[in-house]
């Protein structure tokens, strides 16, 4: 687990930003974090992750949608995979799914929060295993 | 004994008038005599007849100019007229301008007792005729009067009424009704619905009460949207059915409800808020706990306590933002919870500060209070003034800078008592600042992330403010401060008392 690559985590809720990067740390990654969608942009052009962790209900409610697009549609930038953590699921009744919200939303895979840690690893290691592939 | 009737003879024969009398008063009449017509009219202004005999051939006024006379007095006085042989023409001639009968000389008493029974008879039924006829009239009135009565009462109402018929054709409705559905065409009456009405949900609903299929149908309630203008109304349908069961139309009552709408979409809001904004700490806890317990994030003993006690913290952020619903809670119940009374704000703020200072002077703030004597009473809920002071100017502790300070200081003008809380702290981005009352809203930036609070203490501030019919005002500029104005109105009669005084 001396794989060195380089997540970034996006989260305005500083406990999450702590408790992710604690347990990606502990996997054998290098974890970068930033408390808004801004700052996420930012860090995305200075250090180019290999994986990125965005909760999407970040200071504005489209502020993950937004995020997502703009990383997607640059093309240095677009096959960084994105996990989206959400918790509007059960809040709001909406459920985001691959399958229905992946052609607009362009996130490559959703969890809830909280997110189990051995499930973030586990969705982590395989995406990070589809870039490598490709 | 009150008489029969009252009979009243006008002949100038002395011997008629005196045998009608005898012969009549013997059947129990009340009877008068008049040697003509002049001394006949006199008499009936005098007293009410309800018969008279007259003769025809008389001296002075004669009998027909008699009877139009008579007549023109009292047009129900039912008048016989006594005639000789010679003037049956004329006696005929006096039936025809209204005389009751005549009754050709010499007669039999039993003939003229006879007929005078008779024309009581014919007057008692026309008087009874007549009063029918004119309660008749008078429950006509009685019911044009309350059919205007209902009309005007309908037409005040605040709420719309439709009524149709059953060929579809609306024949009644009120004001309120044509300017909630903007009803077209109302000057037109008894045309189809559809020629007024464009809403197509209610016209359905009118169809579906008409139709009558459901014998037991007592009320369709419907919600109807309309764009222009922007109404929410609640439509109940009811059909109007006469005693026996039978359907005659329906009746439409639409009420606005377009306010209450709003207030359920905001309690919705505030409800899907509440659940979002009590997840996150919960999830956070969880988060830490699994972290701890998993042991995914490997970590020392030190480092897992750490965790813990960042879940902890969480944990009491949670139950600070349960307090604060609570609180919110307790406001939104209303004048019931309070406890109004005369509270000297100098008293509470003082108290208020005192509490603080300890917390501000650990953390190198210094704290001025500047009050004036003077300040009047405040009617008010001491609690929530307590709470109000105490949301403040925690915040102008939490949201300063090292080194800075804070003033709480009160003037008064003629309506309100201002209390001014300043600090120097982080100060709040001109875009922010009217979302600051908002509920859960809370400033965004780096700095701000790392102190704890629910979003809600000014929401609550606002509340208490708005509840003893106050306000409060905030400026601010970032990197300088902010202050918070409190605006409550005072007892004025405190200050008359004062006035008074030498």
């Amino acid at each position: 687990m001396d794989s060195h690559e380089k997540i970034l985590l996006v989260d305005d809720d500083p406990d999450f930003l702590e408790m992710h990067k604690a347990v990606l740390k502990n996997h054998g990654y290098e974890v970068l974090t930033a408390t808004s969608s801004q700052e996420g942009l930012e860090r995305v052009r200075a250090e180019l992750p290999d994986l990125i962790i965005l909760d999407l209900m970040m200071e504005k409610h489209d502020a993950g949608f937004s995020f997502t697009r703009t990383i997607k549609t640059d093309p240095l930038f677009k096959d960084i995979p994105i996990l989206m953590v959400t918790s509007v699921a059960e809040a709001t009744g909406f459920r985001f799914s691959l399958e229905e919200d992946g052609y607009w939303m362009k996130a490559d895979d959703f969890l809830d929060k909280p997110v189990q840690p051995a499930v973030l690893v586990e969705r982590v290691a395989r995406l990070l295993k589809g870039r490598r592939a490709r | 004994m009150t008489p029969l009737a009252n009979i009243l003879v006008v002949d100038d024969e002395i011997g008629i008038g005196q045998g009608c009398k005898r012969v009549l008063s013997a059947e129990g009449y009340e009877v008068d005599w008049a040697e003509d017509g002049t001394l006949g009219l006199a008499k009936i202004q005098e007293k009410p007849y309800d018969l008279m005999l007259v003769d025809l051939m008389m001296p002075g006024i004669g009998g027909l100019d008699l009877i139009r006379k008579v007549h023109d007095a009292d047009p129900e006085i039912i008048i016989v007229v006594i005639t000789g042989y010679a003037t049956i023409d004329t006696a005929v001639e006096a039936t025809k301008r209204g005389a009751y009968d005549y009754l050709p000389k010499p007669f039999a008493p039993e003939v003229l007792a006879g007929l005078v029974k008779r024309g009581l008879e014919k007057r008692d039924l026309r008087l009874e005729a007549q009063r029918l006829h004119h309660e008749r009239e008078e429950r006509l009135l009685e019911l044009a009067g309350q059919k205007s009565r209902l009309r005007t009462i309908i037409g005040c109402m605040a709420d719309g009424v439709l009524v149709a018929n059953l060929e579809r054709q609306l024949v009644l409705w009120n004001s309120s009704a044509v300017r909630m559905l903007k009803l077209s065409g109302a000057d037109t009456p008894d045309q189809p619905l559809t020629h007024y009405l464009k809403n197509a949900s209610i016209i359905e609903a009118f169809q579906e009460v008409l139709s009558g299929k459901d014998k037991d149908l007592s009320m369709i309630t419907r919600e109807i949207q309309l764009e222009d203008p922007g109404l929410v109304l609640m439509a109940q349908l009811a059909p109007v059915r006469d005693e026996g069961g039978t359907l005659l139309g329906a009746v439409a009552v639409l009420r606005d409800i377009t306010k209450l709408k709003e207030i359920e979409k905001l309690k919705s809001q505030f409800v899907s808020m509440v659940a979002h904004e009590l997840r996150s700490p919960l999830a956070a806890i969880e988060g830490w706990l699994e972290v701890v317990l998993s042991g995914a994030a490997g970590g020392g003993e030190a480092q897992r306590q750490a965790w813990l006690a960042r879940a902890k913290e969480r944990a009491h952020s949670l139950l600070g933002l349960v307090n604060d619903l609570l609180e919110i809670n307790r406001i939104e119940a209303g004048k019931v919870a309070q406890k109004m009374e005369p509270v000297r704000m100098a008293e509470v703020v003082q108290k208020t500060v005192e509490f603080f200072r300890r917390e501000a002077e650990g953390k190198g703030l210094s704290l001025k209070v500047d009050l004036p004597d003077s300040l009047p009473a405040v009617q008010a809920d001491r609690q929530d003034m307590e709470k109000l002071f105490t949301n403040l100017i925690s915040n102008a502790i939490k949201y300063n800078v090292e080194r800075g300070s804070i003033t709480v200081e009160a003037t008064v003008d003629e309506n309100f008592i201002a209390v001014r809380v300043r600090d120097t702290g982080l100060g709040i981005p001109a875009d922010q600042l009217p979302r600051i009352f908002e509920d859960f809203f809370r400033v965004n930036d780096e700095r701000t992330s790392k102190i704890c609070g629910t979003g809600l203490g000014l929401t609550i501030c606002q509340r208490i403010v708005d509840s003893h019919f106050g306000h409060i005002e905030v400026e601010s500029e970032p990197g300088r401060g902010s202050t918070f104005s409190v605006y409550l109105p005072y007892l004025r009669t405190q200050t008359k008392d004062k006035q008074g005084l030498p």
